[in-house]
């Protein structure tokens, strides 16, 4: 017993050395990113992350969850670990001051999957497949700022803009937006033998898909050819590991189980309910770091009561947002006073405007003609933390006279409910890292879906044409934070919280694990300290 | 005997058939639209069109019905929505692993509860027959879910016997088992004991006694064979008891069977998965229904069939 305990003690006392080591290494900001102390990455093994759902294919254009995709496939330009923009397969590029011709260079010696070079022709092929309306791809959106596309030679490409897209670099970075092979598309995809996303998948990433078991297991093993990492990775080359897992386990207290044992090494989405239990187990780092995102309360806000801006004032004001990040989040979000995450050069933040004040929204309300409140809704899909978040604010409005009934719906139905246009109060959380977010909820013709706010107003569209128009990323941002304003006085949401990242690591069986901006991955510094069965 | 069977699996047809109107009723009309979860947020109107219309989604109900009931009958259960997998391939990987689990929780139920019964059915009254019966009341009483948590703790954390989830081997399906069956165990138990209480007292078990046979042969020939009758109607009745049970194991435990695999269909409204498994589970309810009264007439000569 008490050899045991003093084990206990020893580990304790390594993991404390350790984790100090580690706070004190990352202070100095060297580039070094070999992890605690000097040891030197082993090659072999597979490494298994733990997760809640698996992605729903790996084509590209189909793809609406990405997990794996970042290892399988390239994009032509990359996000280094401060989050500033960095060279993918495209190893450098240039825009003509009217910001309408954009000419990416591309590296040389990049070869698919399937070993046939990889060339500019592809770059082009891929984003005309996307652009093809039969292609029906979930995020063709995203690239319609494609007017055509020229290869001057095979290690260049260039895009031809109708108007000036400052976005642009941020759009090629998306996990969806990186290259897939046309080649394999053609003969697999839906005009072929219909294996392409499930069973094939054929990119430039340093990871191939091996096998796919659906609802059990994704697993992609190295691809030994690769040495076209992003600059910013130690390891430009192929990966550590042999093969890296993705396993599915959908109840989140087996997950955190099977990190206690040593048979899932990484955990990237730490259950808030199980944060006590994570961060006491021994060997384990707990990573948090805020995410991007936001979790609000949105109004139909062209349904009454909720088209009075003085209403929607009124519940911004009632709400006490440090009581909610406490008592439903346990603190692990941080209280939200803007419509961005702070994270983002857009985030703008007015804390006056949505201070609790239950007698200013009272006042309010009496303004708009409610002065003993009203009857209304409160919706939300059925996720733990948004149906407590709820109930929190539903006991809040109380106290203005708002009674609100919480009415819960699945994914499914609360999508459908949510396009129906009915809504009236209603909880809602995006994870987004770009001020896009806004345009995408709010200007005029996304109403009713995806602009379920059902805003529709003319000064929020000019604003965002204004922005995501602009010739210069800091017009943009600038623009963005004019319009944060607006959509703040207009009161359109009630920001509630920005949501945090909470990852665990093994630090007795994985080594070089860096924690990435917004609780992103990268696994290829990343190896084993001995095999795992 | 042959004319009772054409006419029970003829009898078979309308029911099944029922069921799926039935299921594809209430799926289609609860509410949810797997293209929106399909397309997700980010995808224009445009796309959602194409996609529906690809999927047939935008035809009249009875029309998609007709479809997927003439595909039905020609053996082709059709494409998952959000899986991008044929049906059949989903099915058939998840049918065994559903399988695997259903009867080895059965077969521990039965070698758990059976003996447990005897015990404390030859005992009664005992520590023993008292000790059972209030497992057997915990048994009965605590949530799968739950138990399943605890013995993950305990088997697969602290001692370190066996892994918390996953499938592939006889390693994987204990801690299940053990979670799935204990509840029918108890009630296998149960059963047991007082079909037993009431053979043991009866006079042929006296008969059997008094020729100066031993207990062990009086107790397992003689009674128990005789107190089993009513504990196999109850094991049948379990079968579908237990396919249900695996809908929770299957999601505690992570194992990728059936269960799992109709609820990610139900909740993202996979509507040719949700058919496939429940055609699947009707005619396997029918069959073992069909199998249940056919075994009767073996087991007890008494029945007959017209």
């Amino acid at each position: 017993m008490s050899k045991r305990k003093t084990r206990h003690l020893v580990l304790a006392a390594v993991v404390v050395a350790a984790l100090l080591v580690l706070t004190l290494s990352a202070g100095c900001a060297n580039k070094q990113a070999a992890g605690p102390g000097s040891e030197k990455p082993r090659k072999g093994g597979n490494l298994t992350i733990g997760v809640d759902r698996e992605t729903d294919t790996f084509d590209l254009y189909q793809m609406t969850w990405s997990a794996g995709q970042a290892y399988v496939y390239d994009t032509l330009v990359t996000r280094d670990w401060n989050y500033k923009y960095a060279p993918g397969l495209a190893e450098s590029w240039e825009s003509s001051p009217d910001g309408k011709t954009w000419t990416f260079h591309l590296k040389k010696g990049v070869k698919w999957h399937d070993g046939t070079p990889f060339t500019s022709q592809d770059v082009k092929k891929h984003f005309e497949v996307m652009l093809d309306p039969k292609t029906a791809a979930a995020n063709v959106l995203d690239y319609t700022w494609i007017k055509s596309m020229e290869t001057p030679d095979d290690q260049t490409i260039v895009f031809k803009l109708a108007s000036p897209f400052p976005n642009l670099l941020f759009k090629l970075c998306q996990s969806y937006g990186a290259i897939q092979s046309p080649a394999a598309y053609a003969k697999y995809g839906p005009n072929g033998t219909k294996e392409y996303g499930t069973k094939i998948a054929v990119g430039t990433g340093p990871m191939k898909l091996k096998e796919w078991i659906p609802g059990d297991r994704i697993v992609l093993e190295r691809n030994p050819e690769y040495n076209w990492g992003a600059p910013w990775l130690s390891n430009r080359g192929p990966f550590y590991l042999n093969t890296l897992t993705y396993r599915v386990i959908p109840d989140s207290a087996t997950r955190v189980a099977e990190l206690e044992t040593g048979n899932v090494q990484v955990l990237l989405d730490v259950p808030v309910e199980h944060y006590d239990r994570v961060s006491k187990m021994p060997n384990v780092q707990v990573i948090k770091q805020p995410a991007f995102g936001l979790g609000y309360l949105a109004f139909g806000t062209a349904n009454k009561p909720f088209n009075d801006p003085r209403v929607r004032e009124a519940i911004n004001l009632a709400i006490d947002r440090e009581a909610l990040a406490k008592s439903v989040f346990f603190n692990l979000v941080q209280p939200a006073y803007g419509y961005l995450p702070p994270g983002l050069a857009e985030s703008y933040e007015d804390k006056n405007a949505m201070r609790y004040d239950v007698e200013a929204a009272k006042k309010l309300l009496a303004q708009a003609g409610y002065p003993k409140g009203f009857k209304t809704t409160l919706a939300t899909q059925n996720r733990t933390e948004h149906v407590r978040a709820a109930q929190a604010i539903q006991q809040m409005l109380e106290a203005i006279g708002v009674k609100a009934d919480i009415v819960q719906y699945d994914e499914a139905g609360y999508k459908s409910f949510l396009k129906s246009g009915k809504q009236q109060l209603f909880m809602r959380q995006y994870s987004w890292d770009n001020a896009d977010i806004l345009q995408w909820f709010l200007e005029s013709r996304q109403a009713p879906y995806p602009g379920h706010s059902l805003w529709k107003d003319k000064k929020t569209d000019e604003l965002i044409a204004a922005a995501e128009g602009a010739t210069t990323p800091e017009l943009r941002t600038q623009k963005y934070i004019e319009l944060e304003k607006y959509l703040i006085e207009q009161a359109v949401w009630a920001p509630l919280w920005y949501p945090m990242s909470i990852q665990a690591v093994r630090t007795d069986l994985v080594g070089g694990y860096r924690p990435y901006p917004g609780g992103g991955d990268v696994f290829n510094d990343v190896w084993l300290k001995k095999d795992i069965k | 005997m042959r004319t009772y069977l054409i006419r029970r699996i003829l009898l078979m047809i309308p029911v099944v058939l029922g069921v799926t109107v039935v299921v594809f009723l209430i799926i289609h009309l609860a509410p949810g639209d797997p293209v929106l979860l399909l397309v997700g947020e980010r995808a224009p109107q445009e796309v959602y069109d194409r996609v529906k219309h690809a999927w047939g989604l935008d035809r009249p109900l009875l029309t998609q019905y007709l479809t997927f009931l003439g595909n039905i009958l020609r053996g082709n259960f059709g494409m998952s929505i959000q899986m991008r997998r044929p049906v059949a391939e989903l099915l058939a990987r998840a049918i065994p692993v559903t399988l695997e689990l259903g009867f080895s929780a059965m077969a521990l139920a039965v070698v758990m509860g059976v003996v447990a019964g005897v015990i404390s059915a030859v005992r009664s009254g005992s520590v023993a027959d008292q000790a059972t019966m209030v497992g057997a009341l915990l048994g009965v009483s605590v949530p799968g879910f739950w138990l399943g948590q605890l013995l993950i703790v305990l088997f697969a954390i602290k001692l370190q016997w066996v892994p918390v989830s996953g499938y592939g081997g006889i390693r994987f399906l204990i801690l299940p088992a053990l979670a799935m069956g204990f509840a029918d165990a108890a009630v296998t138990a149960r059963t047991t004991r007082s079909t037993m209480l009431d053979v043991i007292k009866q006079d042929f078990v006296r008969t059997a006694r008094a020729k100066g046979l031993s207990e062990r042969v009086v107790i397992y020939k003689h009674a128990l064979r005789n107190a089993m009758l009513p504990v196999v109607t109850l094991i049948g009745l379990d079968l579908g008891y237990l396919l249900g049970g695996t809908v929770v194991m299957e999601e505690v435990f992570s194992r990728p069977g059936m269960g799992r695999l109709m609820i990610q269909a139900i909740l993202s409204r996979d509507y040719p998965v949700v058919q496939g498994c429940l055609l699947i589970l009707a005619v396997s309810v029918a069959l073992c229904n069909l199998l249940a009264d056919i075994a009767y007439v073996f087991l007890d000569p008494r029945i007959r069939l017209q």
